[in-house]
């Protein structure tokens, strides 16, 4: 990899593995590097523990999403979805369990794969992309059960609210949906830009990010990243941020977000803006919070850097992997 | 007399040299290892201590039981040796006294290691409680900002009971209006049926009329021609 291929280098997706010790990530080559927490974490870790133990060609395009579940890690890359086994890439062997593709209605030009995520209810993998359709892959059986269409332009984000079973989607029409899981049905369409609050006609009307808890969903995009109350459908809280963010989270009382500008925002459910922490890449495209592992509890960011920043302490950037 | 108590005191010095010595000459005939020879020289390396003084007394006290010379002099070098043999007991006991005071602060060391580790599992402990209190105090403060977000998007609606009374205001207002106009509806009615009845009597005296004028004519036509046939 020479020096201009890692200055054009974007990291567009991570994940942490099962047992927490180690982080996926994927980037617009289409590679996934295999980072081992544990040792850059530990107190005698050099700069070689910064890198990658097993970087490896995963997709043709680049790998714009990375989920895992117990055991296993999925990856989406030009318009496929490829499955591989946790101990098989901690052995260093990176050889795919499945490779699947949803149905595409036409076949001339394959659209690519956004967002995915796992639906823990009936064990399925909701996947969107760019034909803007929702695919649903039952994973006990490995077939594609459901298609949902209702959108009218490609899907940027999913999210899935446990409590009600239904599938949050966001997509460049603005609009985000709400399905029932089990009919298959778009239950809401709330169209953000219509709202006065939110919208931001200078950036546009599409959705790049949605996270909820059930209760409560975070979306933004070309709107400003605002705060939901999912039973009335209002928005409750505008973050005055500059910029579009592309993921944001909820992380204990505060919510993390990403996007545009070299920081990590915090903000408080009221609405306002606490902190904005430096790091390294340009502009951040992914976020993502190590829940399975106690002691690894960090959070990891990825833009437009060869460099993922890793903090041990929300304050402030510890250190950097590299690809 | 004195020779005897010297002699005795003599034949006692030297069973207790002997086993002094015993340490020191069984070494001297064999190869001192080195370990030997570092100990020793830590102890006393200078010869100015209590090892130059113990062979003095006891260099003293083979030339004193050999000595022959005045019983004065003899008696001096006595008391000497006795002063000699009063320093190293001194220097013993302090050594004793040295000892003791080691093995003391050892234990109080030992003492203050233990209390040191205790407080450090109760700050641990402590530390977890901490942790404990600021999770629960995060959840609090979500649900308190949850709960004013939702409370400001409220606020914002008009009151229930405000509401309450306009509605029924206007469902009086309403009840009201509904009535007048059946009043209204009903005075029309009334006034149309009036008014049907008059044109309807005048249409028909109209046509009385004509049919009169009609049967008036009639009745002059035929006569006339009757009149002008005969």
């Amino acid at each position: 990899m020479g020096p201009v291929e890692l200055l054009h280098m974007s990291v567009f997706s991570q994940s942490f593995s099962p047992c927490g010790r180690f982080l996926a990530a994927g980037n617009n080559y289409g590679e996934i590097a295999l980072f081992s927490l544990s040792a850059a974490l530990s107190p005698d870790a050099t700069a070689l523990s910064q890198k990658p133990v097993l970087t490896f060609t995963a997709h043709d395009g680049p790998v714009f999403s990375l989920l895992s579940n117990d055991s296993q890690l999925f990856s989406a890359g030009n318009g496929e979805i490829s499955c591989w086994s946790w101990s098989e890439l901690v052995k260093k062997n990176a050889k795919p369990l499945w490779t699947k593709r949803p149905n595409y209605k036409s076949s001339l030009e394959i659209p690519e794969i956004n967002a995915m995520i796992i639906n823990p209810r009936d064990n399925s993998l909701v996947v969107g992309g760019g034909d803007n359709n929702i695919h649903i892959l039952d994973l006990e059986h490995g077939v594609f059960k459901s298609v949902l269409q209702g959108h009218s332009d490609y899907i940027h984000c999913v999210s899935v609210r446990e409590r009600e079973a239904e599938i949050l989607s966001g997509g460049e029409d603005g609009a985000v949906r709400m399905w029932d899981s089990r009919t298959g049905q778009s239950v809401h369409c709330v169209e953000i830009y219509k709202y006065e609050s939110c919208a931001r006609p200078q950036y546009g009307k599409w959705i790049s990010c949605l996270t909820t808890d059930s209760d409560w969903m975070l979306c933004g995009g070309g709107p400003s990243l605002s705060l939901w109350h999912l039973r009335s459908l209002s928005p409750t809280s505008v973050f005055p941020l500059a910029g579009c963010q592309r993921q944001a989270a909820f992380y204990q009382d505060m919510i993390l977000a990403v996007g545009e500008g070299p920081f990590v925002s915090h903000c408080l459910l009221g609405g306002e803006v606490k902190a904005q922490i430096p790091c390294t890449p340009q502009s951040l495209n992914t976020l993502q919070i190590n829940a399975n592992s106690t002691e690894h509890r960090v959070l990891t960011v990825g833009g437009s850097s060869d460099h993922i920043d890793v903090f041990t302490n929300l304050s402030y950037k510890t250190f950097s992997l590299s690809f | 007399m004195l020779a005897n108590v010297s002699s005795q005191i003599a034949q006692q010095l030297l069973d207790f040299f002997k086993q002094y010595l015993k340490g020191c000459l069984i070494p001297a005939f064999a190869p001192i290892p080195d370990e030997v020879i570092r100990k020793r020289l830590l102890i006393d390396g200078d010869g100015a201590g209590d090892d130059r003084r113990i062979n003095v007394l006891l260099k003293s006290v083979t030339k004193w039981c050999n000595s022959t010379g005045t019983p004065e002099e003899g008696f001096t070098q006595y008391q000497r040796m006795m002063g000699t043999l009063a320093q190293c007991e001194f220097s013993m006991g302090k050594t004793l006294m040295v000892y003791d005071m080691n093995l003391r602060e050892m234990e109080n060391y030992e003492k203050i290691y233990t209390n040191i580790e205790q407080s450090i599992t109760s700050a641990h402990e402590k530390i977890a409680e901490c942790k404990k209190e600021i999770q629960r105090a995060k959840r609090i403060r979500k649900n308190r900002q949850e709960y004013d977000a939702l409370a400001k998007v409220i606020q914002q609606h008009p009151d229930r009971h405000e509401t309450l009374k306009q509605l029924e205001a206007l469902d009086k207002e309403l009840q009201l209006l509904s009535r007048t106009k059946e009043n209204v509806d009903a005075k029309l009615e009334l006034r149309k049926k009036q008014f049907h009845v008059l044109l309807s009597t005048i249409q028909e005296l109209q046509q009385t009329l004509e049919n009169d004028e009609k049967s008036d004519n009639d009745d002059i036509n035929q006569e006339s021609p009757a009149e002008n046939g005969e």
